[in-house]
């Protein structure tokens, strides 16, 4: 394929699914600087694979894969930068702050309140804890998705997964912000 | 029936979290963002297919002999020219301190299939390749002018010669550098 044809096939085999792989980006990630630059490496990384790109049953799955892997790797350099950037998901139109309210600002309050605590005991989970949780209860990943994602057993997916939410119930409820 | 209360109770918290993860916000990427990631990859991986090294452009093809010039005010002519050591370029270092070294190759035709090989001088090393005293890249040369930085480090008050051998088809060229580090 030369030059000049393979921007565009690149193009129509990875816009698709760009949605996703963003909000998946954005969930390993935590932030948005950081989850562009993890969605800009793994674009560069495939780009240059795109010989093996074409031939993949399941572009999307295999992009994830790659992306995850692109994030193992190099995960001390997004954890630095994340712990950098903390302050910045307060940042008004960015992070929780640009949640959309409703009529009721007493309990548009509570729930940033909330979400503030659930976000800082996010912070507290292993990535291996927390990519589980958050990619099964947020972005509705099933058992086997996130299996062939991290290349882990579905049993060690499930045991992430309980551990997660317990440890999660444990911080949450020590702060207060369940009974 | 204590023991029920727990239990309830916990179910309960476990439902209230699977709520508000569901719930967990998300940054929308910035407007035009996936657009200059798509632009932004094929440049940067057609140029990382190419090339490991950074190389823009070459200028007259090894057949016709390979003009290097060391960018930052030295200009070195024909390699392999018969010279004296007072016409290799030299550089000075600081112990420690990298120091890139920009070459630059020009040809008239583009070259697939290069191979350049640095050789390192004790106690110099070239940044990302500890421990190594000699690189060897395979690469295709555009046609054009060729940029090829070599951030170099001296690790010990020493010098010596970097050589930069650069091959193609059975020729070659070789580029000597004198450092000296202090």
């Amino acid at each position: 394929m030369n030059d000049n044809d393979r921007k565009p096939a690149f193009e129509r085999l990875v816009r698709p699914h760009f949605d996703r792989l963003y909000r998946l980006a954005f969930r390993l990630a935590g932030q948005r600087a950081e989850a562009e630059d993890l969605f800009q490496e793994l674009l560069i990384k495939a780009y240059g694979m795109l010989d093996d790109l074409v031939t993949v049953d399941e572009p999307g799955s295999w992009l994830s894969r790659v992306m995850y892997n692109l994030f193992i790797d190099e995960r001390r350099r997004f954890r630095r930068r994340r712990m950098h950037l903390v302050d910045e998901a307060f940042l008004p139109g960015d992070g929780i702050e640009a949640l959309a309210g409703t009529d009721d600002p007493v309990r548009d309050r509570e729930r940033l309140e909330t979400l503030r605590q659930l976000d800082a005991a996010l912070a507290q989970l292993s990535d291996e804890h927390r990519v589980v949780v958050l990619l099964h209860d947020t972005e509705g990943y099933k058992m086997e998705e996130i299996h062939e994602l991290m290349g882990i057993p579905v049993g060690t997916v499930k045991s992430r997964l309980h551990r997660a939410r317990a440890r999660l119930r444990e911080i949450l409820t020590e702060g207060g912000t369940f009974s | 029936m204590q023991t029920r209360d727990i239990d309830d109770r916990m179910d309960e918290t476990d439902r209230q979290i699977r709520e508000l993860l569901k719930d967990y916000p998300m940054t929308e990427a910035s407007a035009g963002f996936y657009d200059r990631a798509l632009a932004r990859a094929a440049h940067e991986g057609t140029r990382r297919q190419r090339n490991r090294w950074i190389m823009t452009g070459f200028g007259s093809a090894l057949a016709a002999g390979i003009v290097l010039w060391l960018l930052g005010g030295l200009f070195v002519t024909t390699p392999d020219a018969p010279s004296g050591d007072a016409a290799i370029p030299g550089v000075a270092m600081t112990l420690e301190e990298p120091r890139t070294v920009n070459l630059v190759f020009a040809s008239k035709t583009a070259l697939d299939d290069a191979t350049l090989t640095v050789s390192l001088p004790d106690g110099i090393e070239l940044a990302g390749f500890p421990g190594q005293k000699e690189i060897v890249w395979q690469t295709s040369l555009a046609e054009g002018r060729n940029l090829l930085p070599l951030e170099l480090i001296a690790l010990t008050p020493a010098g010596g010669e970097v050589l930069a051998r650069l091959e193609h088809d059975n020729r070659s060229r070789t580029f000597r550098l004198r450092v000296e580090a202090s």
